[in-house]
């Protein structure tokens, strides 16, 4: 009964859900790279972004993909608290400080949320909703085109800014080398923090484009896609960027064809389920080097 | 050398011993001042299944290792001796140790994937499998589980004896202590020094001829098998069981309450437990819901950052705080 079209239209369900997961596990990608911790809590950034999204639609009632405006430079800043609170005093005490602390941030984040905005499941319309286009015979809405887009650009602009800014190739020598780098005379503690910032950054923009696409959304949402892109993240390999982009997209895909064979009950164990029978053939991801 | 105090807790052995008979008197005497005040004996019988659970999650941290996903075995734990005790008419008292067993041969099955894996990947494949574990029981398993309805499960002592909740507790709290004295016992022996000697250096105890694979596998199954039994007492004591047993809650309160009182000491989830229990609980007395995950998340990253060796370690380091201001004047 599958036929070419129901293969396209799972793909193009893929395709769009993996640019949300993408997103965090590259930002996530970005921190481990720099900083070589692991930041648990990254979806309830998700999910912090989606709430500013919705906040600011709310007051302004502005097209909700002008709001990557809001939502993008306030996670930064909330990215920078966090990394200057919390994990920057335990840097090199222990990886499952990182893990504890990761823990800790999530009933911290996920807990204020549901004071200031209340634990109901919320949506928004995107005024795209109702248009669809066509793309090889398959109907695609064109929010899930324009989150494409986006998604591509937004690689596009890490990718220049990581080649060819002075502080894109400081943090690229940090991440390579911190005692090397910091023997250069960079600050390796601002490279921290920036990435963080940057790493948070992308959490607010899957933020948003969660929140347009027209998909439900309550404080406690975050953790279950951040622990799948934190997957993809080990999938594609420990710091390596295009690693996570190629994992990102095949999890979608897997994701959705699991949905579509097995049931929705199985959309979110099928991804562990890759996880762990990659995790017994390779151990250090598909793209990596040494875990250790 | 391995300093043995360090693995067992608290600091001297008069301390320890004199701790340890004010906690077992509070035990036994507490529900017995608040006579059969129903709300504080569910919270205490809750408290000790959580000590129970905390102390088998802790005892994977002796080896070095970590889990966000004990919830799995809690849960089955409880399916399987709820299933078990429902079919065959046993009384629970004998199938939460059957459920435990279940709950050890997948934690055997997870270990065996795991034990090559560290920190992060560790963390990862045991999270995913408890919500493997939670799908398995709410599509493929549906029949005999109950879907996300659950199932109904005997309690541990039939409601028709007399004080059926004191018995209860006194019998909960009689497993609590067999339990720890059971991972005193072992980390007493020979294989507490070998968890000990991998936690410090792999390298170094594989020299002097110490599996860490064997240890460490050794140290899941013991794990895995009582927070099964945990897992078992607790939905014995509630009556019923649904996949909710599976969540991310079940699987990160062991580990809050392990850090707060202190890592890789037998005291450790002990405190926290008690502590943490006492906290949230008044906390929700004074009418204080969603904003007390938010203290509880404040006190568990000062906690982690301030007092890395958990509030076990608050006197000592108070003494010394002191001990260095006197010097100083």
């Amino acid at each position: 009964m599958a036929g070419v079209d129901v293969v396209l239209q799972v793909l193009i369900w893929g395709l769009y859900a993996g640019c949300i997961y993408i997103l965090l596990a590259t930002g996530l990608n970005l921190i481990f790279g720099v900083m070589k911790v692991v930041n648990f809590a990254h979806g309830e950034l998700l999910m912090l972004g989606a709430y500013i999204t919705f906040t600011f639609y709310a007051l302004s009632g502005w097209n909700p993909y002008v709001l990557l405006g809001a939502s993008v430079p306030l996670l930064i800043i909330v990215g920078i608290i966090i990394e200057r609170l919390c994990f920057r005093p335990i840097l090199g005490t222990g990886k499952l400080n990182e893990i504890f602390i990761s823990i800790g941030l999530i009933y911290i984040v996920q807990n204020a949320a549901a004071i200031v905005w209340t634990d109901e499941w919320r949506i928004i319309h995107s005024p795209y909703e109702r248009i669809t286009i066509s793309v090889f015979g398959v109907n695609m809405p064109l929010d899930y085109l324009i989150i494409i887009i986006t998604t591509a650009l937004i690689l596009i602009g890490l990718h220049l800014f990581l080649r060819r800014t002075r502080i894109g190739k400081a943090m690229r020598a940090t991440s390579q080398n911190r005692n090397g780098a910091m023997l250069m005379g960079i600050n390796v503690e601002r490279m921290d923090m920036l990435s963080f910032g940057i790493g948070a950054g992308f959490a607010g923009a899957a933020g948003t484009l969660w929140v347009v696409s027209g998909q439900v959304f309550n404080p406690y949402m975050g953790s279950i896609p951040a622990i799948k892109a934190f997957a993809i993240v080990i999938l594609g390999g420990l710091g390596s960027i295009p690693g996570a982009i190629i994992g990102g997209l095949v999890y979608g895909i897997a994701e959705n064809f699991a949905i579509f064979t097995l049931g929705g009950a199985w959309k979110d164990a099928i991804s562990f389920i890759i996880l762990i029978l990659v995790l017994i053939v390779r151990p250090t991801g598909l793209f990596g080097e040494s875990a250790e | 050398m391995i300093d043995l105090n360090k693995t067992l807790g608290i600091g001297s052995k008069k301390g320890r011993l004199f701790g340890i008979i004010v906690l077992l008197i509070l035990a036994v005497i507490l529900p017995l001042i608040f006579g059969m005040n129903l709300f504080l004996l569910t919270i205490l019988v809750l408290m000790v299944i959580f000590i129970i659970y905390a102390s088998s999650w802790n005892f994977l941290t002796y080896t070095g290792q970590g889990s966000l996903g004990h919830a799995a075995f809690f849960g089955l734990g409880g399916y399987v001796s709820a299933l078990i005790a429902t079919a065959s008419g046993l009384s629970p008292f004998i199938t939460i140790f059957i459920g435990g067993g279940a709950a050890a041969l997948v934690g055997l099955f997870i270990g065996v994937i795991c034990v090559r894996l560290k920190e992060w990947f560790l963390a990862m494949v045991t999270f995913g499998f408890a919500i493997i574990i939670q799908t398995l029981i709410v599509s493929q398993f549906a029949s005999i589980s109950g879907g996300w309805d659950g199932i109904a499960a005997p309690r541990l002592v039939s409601t028709t004896i007399p004080y059926y909740q004191l018995i209860e507790y006194y019998s909960i709290v009689l497993i609590a202590v067999l339990i720890i004295l059971l991972f005193w016992i072992i980390l007493r022996s020979k294989i507490g020094l070998a968890f000990a000697a991998i936690r410090e250096n792999e390298m170094e105890a594989r020299a002097a001829g110490i599996d860490p694979v064997r240890y460490r596998l050794f140290a899941f199954l013991v794990s895995a098998y009582f927070s099964g039994v945990a897992g078992a007492l607790e939905i014995h004591n509630l009556g019923y069981i649904t996949p909710e047993i599976f969540g991310v809650d079940i699987s990160f309160w062991p580990i809050i309450y392990s850090i707060s009182g202190g890592l890789g000491t037998l005291a450790g989830p002990i405190v926290g437990t008690i502590v943490i229990t006492v906290l949230w609980d008044g906390l929700r007395m004074l009418g204080i819901t969603y904003a007390r995950f938010v203290i509880i998340g404040v006190l568990l990253v000062m906690i982690i950052i301030f007092l890395p060796k958990g509030l076990i370690s608050l006197p000592e380091n108070v003494r010394e705080f002191i001990e260095k201001r006197r010097k100083s004047s």
